[in-house]
């Protein structure tokens, strides 16, 4: 089985490309400014270095969130969009998840103004304390795991994307026409709104 | 030579299929209005995140409508900009991954350039031409030699008109988007408020702005002094000075380039007072002039789709690195 890895949420951006249990190519840099640029072209790079088609995929495992808002969905554009053309099927994954996969622990994303993404997972990838849009706080469990700066100490990720795809393989996998972002947060329009019906209520 | 097309850079998520630039075989348009109705306008956080809901479910239903396959399709067309920056990369990104796995050309079109090539479904282009591009966002007089070439002649320095109408319909309580509604009422109303005529000079630019302010401040003063506005005669008062100078300079256009095709073009070709008042002053200056049908003035894709078939004569042809752009001018 051929499946292909796309996580595009936080400012690393991973592009992986699995052969049988084996990683044939991985894109795994820090470097995911200008997401809509680079994304085709590395994508291009990682069929071509793994020696594959687009064709020849069998399903793609997509990060559909928390994180960044536009990060997310030229990733899931992409994945939505080759899904339904090739036909197959997709798997949604947690970028928060994904962060924790080297040695388990919680992973944070700075969502800003005081608030962060956070979720904790153990080394299995259990989910402890489920993905959620929190006020930082200091009772979430440790080691803190990041590629944002925090005013507390945080380690770089160190990621086992092979670990997360075994986990989630036999996930119920999801139409690309269904398939949704996870943003963990209502846009601040929304946000206004509610908070205006509430009031008028 | 079919294209696949894709608009999504403002509020409507579109795919057609063009056949040969002048033949739309299929188009579906998804219409996010009714959700931004509620903000009173376009929501750019919204309009992105429902664009990625639906993006794929509108491509499906273009391709079944032409009862066609991605396979048949030659070329991939996709609107790069201006437009709403997180509305118009989901349309990229697709247009992009669909050109990566069928090895198509992909062809990035000027939103613009889509609203003047919506009239070439009509009929095709006759040069020299003038066009006025006039919608929510851009107000702008375009002369054009031949096919896919264009020399910016006046653009707006403040609002679009379409921009204006929304901002006067919502002083005057008319809900959004109130284009629409402004223009039927002003034929219900007399033209009885004084009101400026605006940036009336030898210039091709136009403000509305100033137009706008006038409206505002006649609203305000009235409401002060205890009198009612008058929506159907504001409205028809606004209604002509926007028309007038519109149609002065456009004509003065066609004089001064000694140009006998005009066309017009944006989401504001639709409005009655516009389209009556070109057509009069085209038959009295014996001009030529294209409107488009109704449903391809608000943004669609087969304008996009029939704007790129000429992009691609010309050349155009974009790397999988392009990139959508907010602002960016027509060339």
């Amino acid at each position: 089985m051929k499946y292909l890895f796309i996580d595009s949420a936080t400012t690393n951006l991973v592009v992986a490309i699995i052969n049988d249990g084996k990683i044939a190519y991985i894109y795994d840099n820090n470097d995911n400014h200008d997401t809509s640029s680079k994304m085709m072209p590395v994508l291009a790079l990682a069929f071509d270095k793994a020696g594959f088609k687009p064709q020849d995929i069998d399903k793609i495992f997509v990060v559909t969130g928390p994180g960044s808002f536009t990060g997310i969905r030229v990733g899931l554009t992409v994945a939505k969009t080759m899904a339904y053309s090739l036909n197959i099927p997709i798997v949604p994954i947690s970028s928060l998840e994904v962060m924790a996969s080297g040695n388990g622990g919680t992973a944070l994303i700075n969502a800003r103004r005081g608030y962060v993404f956070a979720g904790t997972y153990d080394n299995d990838l259990n989910d402890i304390y489920p993905d959620s849009y929190v006020l930082m706080n200091d009772s979430l469990a440790k080691p803190y795991i990041s590629y944002d700066n925090f005013d507390f100490e945080t380690v770089k990720p160190n990621i086992d994307i092979l670990k997360v795809i075994i986990k989630h393989e036999n996930d119920k996998d999801v139409s690309p026409h269904t398939l949704k972002p996870n943003y963990l947060k209502l846009t601040e329009a929304e946000e206004k709104l509610k908070k205006h019906d509430r009031e008028s209520k | 030579m079919y294209i696949l097309a894709i608009e999504s850079s403002c509020d409507e998520t579109s795919v057609s299929v063009i056949k040969d630039g002048c033949e739309d075989v299929s188009t579906v348009i998804l219409s996010q209005m009714n959700t931004h109705a509620n903000y009173g306008g376009v929501v750019p956080e919204i309009a992105s995140r429902m664009h990625v809901e639906n993006i794929t479910l509108v491509i499906d239903e273009a391709l079944k409508k032409a009862n066609m396959k991605m396979e048949d399709i030659d070329a991939i067309a996709v609107t790069y900009g201006p437009g709403l920056i997180g509305s118009l990369l989901v349309g990229l990104m697709a247009a992009k991954t669909l050109a990566f796995i069928y090895g198509k050309p992909l062809i990035p079109v000027h939103h613009i350039a889509g609203h003047i090539y919506a009239n070439n479904l009509v009929k095709k282009l006759e040069f020299p031409l003038i066009a006025l591009v006039v919608s929510g966002g851009h107000t702008e007089l375009v002369y054009m030699k031949e096919n896919y070439s264009f020399e910016k002649l006046g653009s707006t320095l403040d609002d679009a008109v379409g921009e204006a109408y929304d901002k006067v319909a919502r002083v005057i309580g008319v809900p959004y988007p109130g284009g629409p509604i402004v223009d039927k009422l002003a034929f219900e109303g007399k033209d009885t408020y004084d009101l400026p005529l605006p940036l009336n000079d030898d210039s091709y630019n136009f403000s509305f702005s100033g137009l706008k302010s006038a409206v505002i401040n006649l609203v305000h003063n009235e409401k002060q002094r205890g009198n009612e506005i008058i929506k159907e005669n504001m409205a028809a008062s606004f209604q002509n000075r926007v028309v007038q100078i519109l149609v002065k300079k456009t004509m003065k256009a066609l004089k001064d380039n000694n140009v006998k095709n005009l066309i017009v073009a944006g989401g504001v070709a639709a409005n009655k007072g516009l389209r009556t008042a070109l057509t009069e002053a085209c038959n009295k200056a014996n001009i030529n002039l294209i409107i488009p049908e109704m449903k391809y003035c608000t943004d669609n894709a087969a304008m996009i789709g029939a704007a790129g078939y000429y992009a691609y004569k010309r050349g155009d042809i974009a790397g999988l690195d392009l990139n959508a752009k907010a602002v960016v001018s027509l060339k």
